[in-house]
């Protein structure tokens, strides 16, 4: 009996204890590979794959010297990958509301914020999402839906809208046009 | 008696060092050609038939144009005017399948409409990096590896399509063009 109330005692204790190590922070990292399927369906197809070992790599590898490769150098300090994978129709209707829910679904979990004072100077509809952890950026989501074009981009690591404007075009990032609005409110 | 043969056979095996990755070319070679029923063209038949390909170490020694790959470090395979039907999203699980253990995948691009698929892999070799580049056309094909220096990786992370492409053609130059 006494070991019973000891055990009442301790446990809550315990779950005190144990509470960090079981709320872990939110994965950046979007899992893509429900979109695989679209590739034979689609015109274009385009997959990058830039993960931590390769970000690790180019850090090392631009230069402080070059100009142009400092300021990449800069651009990819702490990012922990990018992922890209855009897909081009002929005609309308090649993916579904459930193809896209793979995605929306995962930028429904906790931590990440979709930001609505973004837009993409390209036709469609464009989301940018953020992904917090406390008051750090963890990482970026875009999510372009247009008829003919599905593209999402996932950026791993401290990156914000300034940041990712300048990876535009660099690093399999496709040039998505993307700019803040004068509106600064975020869902 | 048996069961210990097995044993001692496996573990014969196991302690016999494997190279990963060492022969991923040529995997890769024979995975077009049985995926596709083709048959790659060796470099003496290429040259004969005006592609100099033979000159390309030379070139890459030295020269006015900008040079990619380290001197002597290029394995080319090239398949010409065949045919290349199949479903190209199997032949891209095969592909991944076949390399993501040892090769770090970089940029894939397929097309559907002239069923250009373009595939550029990378992985560490000592100071340096190979990096393998697979481009299949309707009616041929290029599997290049070459040895890339720090500099020049830099490059291909930068625009991982272009330094690609910039690849392949550094491979396939034809000197009487």
């Amino acid at each position: 009996m006494k070991a019973l109330s000891r055990i009442k005692l301790t446990m809550p204790l315990m779950l005190l204890i144990a509470l960090p190590f079981v709320v872990k922070a939110q994965d950046p990292r979007l899992q893509l590979s429900s979109l695989d399927h679209l590739a034979g369906k689609a015109n274009e197809t385009v997959d990058v794959n830039i993960d931590e070992r390769l970000m690790k790599m180019a850090a090392k590898l631009f230069s402080d010297k070059d100009a142009d490769e400092r300021e990449v150098k800069k651009l990819i300090e702490g990012l922990k990958g990018v992922y890209v994978k855009s897909f081009e129709f002929d005609s309308e209707g090649q993916y579904t509301a459930a193809d896209v829910e793979t995605i929306r679904s995962q930028l429904r979990r906790p931590g990440w914020t979709r930001m609505v004072n973004v837009m993409s100077k390209k036709d469609g509809n464009c989301e940018v999402y953020l992904l917090f952890n406390g008051d750090q950026i963890g990482g970026l989501a875009v999510l372009v839906a247009e008829d003919k074009e599905l593209t999402v981009v996932n950026i791993v690591g401290p990156v914000d809208l300034d940041k990712l404007a300048q990876l535009e075009g660099q690093l399999g990032v496709p040039e998505l046009g993307i700019e803040k609005t004068k509106k600064n409110n975020e869902k | 008696m048996k069961t210990i043969s097995a044993i001692v056979l496996a573990l014969l095996v196991l302690s016999i060092p494997v190279h990963a990755g060492d022969d991923d070319f040529k995997s890769v070679v024979k995975m077009i050609e049985q995926f596709y029923r083709v048959k790659h063209q060796g470099i003496p038949f290429l040259a004969k038939a005006g592609m100099k390909v033979g000159t390309t170490a030379a070139k890459i020694r030295g020269g006015e144009a900008k040079r990619i790959a380290e001197a002597g470090s290029i394995k080319l395979a090239v398949f010409e005017d065949q045919a290349f039907n199949g479903d190209f999203t199997k032949f891209r699980a095969s592909l991944n399948g076949a390399l993501n253990d040892t090769w770090m995948p970089l940029i894939q691009t397929l097309s559907g409409k002239g069923g250009e698929q373009n595939y550029i892999y990378l992985r560490n070799a000592g100071d340096k990096y190979n990096v393998l580049v697979i481009t299949i056309e309707e009616r041929e094909a290029t599997v290049v590896q070459v040895t890339v220096s720090g500099k020049n990786l830099a490059l291909l992370l930068k625009d991982p399509e272009g330094t690609g492409k910039s690849i392949t053609e550094e491979a396939t130059i034809n000197d009487q063009e």
